[in-house]
């Protein structure tokens, strides 16, 4: 599988949910310290290089890419200004981002479409919050402020419309259902800060947690006292964690150990593979939804690797 | 890969491989999911507040820290107890302006934003305090520029403004900054644009002890390799300047000392220059001797 070659340092990518060649990806420049960023709309072709649909210019990096679950041309971006972005690739470039939404006092570190009521998403921040906005709406529906820190990522549960996770850096991992006023339900997860968490796509109630402290946790959220598995082998801070759509105990991983890793949690020896393509801190995975066992990373290198899992994702 | 599976715009993506099997293991702990959009349902619930907008240190933000462990401290955030009380300082357009205008005002506010508060309320947590302190104590000390600050970004720094704020009442009579006859109403382009390039710095140092925050290991990891990296690069610069020094024919200490021979002469020659040293030198000497 070829390779693609950001200017800028990547953040994120996500597979397209609509079409299995494409994807996103979100680049920050300078580390996504200060700078710009730009936001590639990538195309894998069978044969030869992957070719690039469109890019977007920001004013500041870009730490994360949504696709939206009901347009198949809507791209939402967290934007380090503190932005959520909304590009629909259908427009001419001129007249992009349909939708600029500054609420966020922060830096916004994720965003999350749901997929399953697909009219909605949410976004997280560095200003301890995270926000749901609708699509036909031009401010936030609402805002959920109980984290004490950092809150690094959100992710909708894939079975429940209402229900979704937030991780962040006050080390605790929340469960969240918009019906309610507060948290549902506060997982002391780690003892470091929490990277990321990613719901499990067969059982509503299991979530993985990744931290600083090097490892991914696995929990159930029925009894969450002690986790169901704790997968270490990663050297530095794991810094995101993704089911697989597909593998129901499958999951993926990348750290700023520069690998990305595959796990399966629920087998004795749980690292199932190890990838050391990347040349600096490996920051984005993601598993495609239409094709199984297809795999894409990004990291600082400003490289971007698609690869089905088993083969060398440096292999021309 | 072609287009082969594309969809029309606007439709729903393929079905989810998850979605096509059942959930496996027993009854999960949610509510079932409403019916109806996202918002409907939100608002159904009474939960909804639309356009909320949460400045940091918001005292309304509920800590439920429920691990009894502190958190880590974030550079950008002050930890004062002004920040929401005169937050609402930055809303103020005119009050701010009217501030910012004009020179001839500064001096008699020297005072105020030298206060003591100013440095360690706006600064003073993080571990970039001293050099923060300093640079912002200097320039916006002098007439409490953190009103100025909080007019040109409209921002949630609300504790910048507090160091002319916490006095209370030095505004009145003659030196009302408000007063729009007062001072003559030049742009403040110099001072917002410095203050703006504060406010990068302040984002810059944020961001960087973030990713600190999130990988020590791998910051220390960089800073060996940084010093190593000095560390080569002294000897590199040894031997190349020694290289030249050959070139243009000076001799290098080396050479000095090769014909001189090994170090031992001038062992031999040290005794005799002090008599004490001589004899402490005898010493375990002559006891194993005895």
């Amino acid at each position: 599988m070829p390779m693609f070659k950001t200017p800028f340092n990547g953040y994120s990518v996500k597979f397209s949910p609509f079409y299995e060649q494409r994807l996103a990806v979100a680049t920050s420049q300078n580390f996504g310290i200060l700078g710009n960023g730009r936001i590639h709309v990538i195309d894998l072709s069978p044969a030869g290089p992957i070719a690039e649909i469109a890019a977007y210019d920001t004013a500041d990096g870009v730490y994360d890419v949504s696709w939206s679950e009901s347009h198949d041309s809507l791209l939402i971006a967290a934007v380090a200004d503190g932005s959520v972005k909304l590009y629909d690739l259908s427009l001419p470039p001129t007249s992009n981002p349909v939708r600029s939404l500054a609420e966020h006092t922060r830096e916004t570190h994720s965003v999350d479409y749901n997929a399953v009521r697909r009219d909605s998403f949410l976004s997280s921040s560095w200003d301890d919050t995270i926000k749901l906005w609708t699509i036909d709406r031009p401010t936030s529906v609402r805002t959920f402020k109980e984290h004490a820190y950092c809150v690094y990522s959100a992710a909708w549960n894939p079975r429940h419309a209402d229900v979704f996770a937030s991780a962040s850096g006050d080390c605790t991992a929340r469960i969240w259902d918009v019906r309610e006023p507060g948290s549902t339900m506060i997982l002391p997860a780690h003892e470091f800060e929490i990277l990321s968490c990613d719901w499990s796509k067969y059982d509503d109630a299991v979530i993985a947690t990744s931290s600083v402290d090097k490892s991914i946790k696995v929990w159930d959220v029925r009894n969450y006292r002690i986790p169901v598995a704790v997968l270490n082998g990663h050297g530095y801070a794991v810094r995101k964690v993704k089911f697989s759509p597909h593998r129901a105990s499958l999951i993926a991983s990348c750290s700023y150990d520069m690998t990305v890793c595959l796990w399966d949690y629920m087998v004795e020896d749980s690292l199932i593979g190890r990838y050391d393509h990347h040349t600096e801190f490996a920051v984005g995975v993601d598993m495609s939804v239409l094709v199984e066992g297809l795999l894409a990373s990004t990291g600082w290198d400003e490289l971007v690797y698609v690869w089905q899992h088993g083969t060398d994702p440096r292999a021309p | 890969m072609a287009n082969n599976n594309s969809q029309q715009s606007g439709s729903s993506p393929p079905p989810k491989p998850w979605e096509r099997a059942g959930s496996s293991s027993g009854p999960a702990p949610f509510k079932p999911s409403a019916p109806g959009s996202t918002s409907d349902v939100v608002e159904a619930s009474g939960t909804a507040r639309p356009g909320e907008i949460v400045p940091p240190n918001d005292a309304s933000t509920i800590n439920t820290n429920s691990l009894g462990r502190p958190v880590p401290s974030r550079p950008w955030v002050q930890q004062n107890t002004y920040g929401s009380t005169y937050g609402g300082y930055g809303a103020s357009l005119n009050y701010n302006s009217g501030y910012a205008a004009g020179t001839g005002a500064y001096g008699s506010y020297g005072g105020y934003g030298a206060s003591g508060s100013y440095n360690t309320g706006l600064y003073g947590n993080s571990m970039y305090g001293g050099g923060y302190g300093g640079l912002y104590g200097g320039g916006g000390g002098m007439y409490g520029g953190g009103g100025m600050y909080n007019n040109s970004f409209g921002n949630p720094m609300g504790g910048y403004g507090m160091g002319m704020g916490g006095p209370g009442g030095p505004y009145g009579g003659d030196q009302d900054p408000n007063n729009p006859f007062g001072a003559p109403s030049s742009p403040p382009g110099f001072w917002i644009s410095l203050m703006r390039v504060m406010h990068g710095v302040v984002t810059f140092f944020g961001r960087v002890a973030v990713l600190i925050d999130q990988n020590t290991q791998a910051f220390h990891m960089f800073m060996s390799a940084l010093l190593q990296l000095f560390d080569r690069s002294g000897m590199l610069y040894g031997e190349l300047a020694r290289f030249v020094f050959r070139l243009l024919g000076f001799r290098s200490k080396r050479n000095k000392i090769r014909p001189s021979g090994p170090n031992e002469p001038q062992n031999y020659i040290e005794p005799p220059k002090g008599a004490p040293t001589g004899s402490w030198d005898g010493v375990w000497g002559n006891n194993t001797h005895n």
